[in-house]
């Protein structure tokens, strides 16, 4: 991919893939006695995008972290790739991955060490660093400490990991803030391209993503689920 | 709502499977067999990784290493002139300047996987979480061993402390004190980083539970500084126990203290 190509205006069609990706029933979790998350039901198709919009503090991020495993839910209960939310984490982490406010980098590792360290700890083939590094321009870069990358820089890497791995169901945090406008188009390139593999993907942002590239908006207010646009699946209060 | 059932199907690429992950063949001793293997790969690799940021960073040769010369040194003129007295606590301020510095070592070491998020990235990681435990305890008790020889060449300088006629029971001694530490430090360090108190816990963590393992390693090395092997064996065995027992339970309870 090159970074001058023209944002993706059509909708990429999606491989056709059948099944439940997301399933969560009566989820809530509380923070002490603060709720992040009350009684939220969503169920998500295979192969959906899902744009999770709604003010700071609203849930998104809890609802994403429940999703990837790194926060349990107070109550409630769920499946996840065909896995109990509790139960069966590491079979949901093997196939999720979350790109969250932080970028999990190591200052003092290049980039290519960074990524060959997350191959390591997924069992993946590290033949793939350098492509998926190019694929978000910074194959120059490969061996560059990360410490002296800008933000920018560190969230291009941190795309390049969710590249890297391909994971059936993809959780993005806020992939546009901070971002220029080449960066966006990396993250429009890996929603599209997800979205081509028949890959599931739940993208809280403050801006909307380009329309074409996703099936079902999720509104999220004070820990609930509010409402819902789309065709597929269904929100329940 | 569509009813949820279990499925498995991968709609991924190719790839290894994690550790932890089910199978669907393979018998169960070849799986056991596997799952080790995977658990020294992922220990190795966090080893390397955390030995090569600190090779990088130089943490320790900047800060945790002039702490202990300069405690060292501090005990030393406390003590004042006086020859046999300070060959006499040198084995015990040795142990106790290697202990503060790797207090310091254990905070550092998780300090960085916090501060960019990487913790979570572990966390998440679809392997076993005692081999990320293991990992970590190798390098801290590989940079120990380190910093105990710069230690102990300034106590041997300083204080006039001698190796004592067998120095490969001393060896041993350091070997199995710094693993104890190592083994203890590297499971409360994450224990510490989750604390609001954060720095100030570790040290409240640690040295309460370290005490076992400090008196055997200070009354091996004060036995075999001052010529004699007598006991030593009994100080020893009590410290390879110590060492089984607490890398035991850091392999057992690391994942547990991470998930929540």
């Amino acid at each position: 991919m090159s970074l001058g190509e023209p944002l993706v205006r059509t909708r990429p069609p999606a491989r056709p893939v059948s099944g439940t990706a997301v399933a969560l029933r009566g989820v809530t979790r509380l923070f002490g006695a603060l709720p992040g998350l009350v009684r939220a039901t969503l169920h998500v198709d295979r192969g959906e995008t899902i744009w999770l919009c709604g003010p700071n503090g609203s849930g998104k991020s809890t609802l994403l972290r429940i999703i990837a495993t790194a926060l349990s839910p107070t109550f409630g209960e769920g499946t996840v790739l065909g896995h109990d939310l509790v139960s069966g984490r590491i079979g949901i982490r093997a196939r999720t991955d979350l790109l969250g406010h932080h970028f999990r980098l190591y200052e003092d590792l290049t980039a290519a060490e960074n990524l060959r360290f997350t191959c390591t700890l997924h069992g993946l083939d590290p033949a793939g660093i350098h492509a998926a590094l190019d694929s978000v321009g910074m194959d120059e870069v490969a061996d560059v400490r990360t410490g002296g990358f800008s933000q920018g820089m560190r969230q291009r890497l941190a795309l390049a990991r969710c590249r890297l791995r391909d994971p059936d169901l993809l959780l993005l945090d806020e992939p546009y803030a901070g971002l220029d406008v080449d960066a966006r188009v990396v993250v429009d390139d890996l929603l599209a391209g997800a979205r081509e593999r028949g890959r599931t993907i739940l993208l809280a942002s403050h801006e909307p993503p380009p329309p074409a590239l996703i099936d079902r908006t999720v509104s999220i207010d004070g820990g609930r689920l509010t409402g819902i646009t789309g065709t597929t699946g269904e929100a329940d209060r | 709502m569509t009813s949820v059932t279990s499925r498995t199907a991968d709609l991924g690429g190719a790839r290894t499977a994690p550790a932890g992950v089910t199978g669907t063949a393979g018998t169960a001793g070849a799986s056991r067999s596997t799952g080790v293997v995977r658990i020294a790969g992922v220990a190795w690799a966090i080893a390397v990784k955390d030995l090569r940021i600190e090779v990088r960073g130089r943490y320790a040769l900047v800060s945790v290493l002039p702490f202990a010369a300069t405690m060292l040194l501090a005990f030393g003129f406390a003590l004042g002139p006086g020859r046999t007295l300070l060959v006499q606590t040198a084995p015990g301020l040795l142990w106790l300047a290697a202990l503060f510095a790797a207090v310091e070592l254990f905070h550092r070491s998780y300090q960085a996987e916090a501060d960019g998020g990487a913790l979570e990235g572990l966390l998440l990681a679809p392997v076993d979480k005692g081999a990320i435990y293991l990992g970590k305890a190798f390098a801290a008790a590989v940079q120990l061993l380190v910093l105990f020889a710069a230690t102990t060449a300034l106590v041997i300088v300083l204080f006039g402390l001698p190796i004592g006629p067998r120095p490969g029971l001393l060896a041993l001694t350091v070997l199995l004190g710094t693993v104890g530490l190592a083994a203890l430090g590297s499971l409360l360090g994450l224990l510490a980083v989750a604390a609001r108190s954060r720095q100030a816990a570790l040290p409240l963590l640690v040295l309460p539970l370290v005490s076992p393992v400090l008196i055997a390693a200070i009354r091996s090395t004060a036995l075999l500084t001052a010529g004699r092997t007598d006991q030593v064996g009994g100080w020893l065995g009590l410290l390879a126990a110590f060492d089984a027992a607490f890398v035991a339970t850091g392999f057992l309870v690391f994942a547990h203290l991470l998930e929540d």
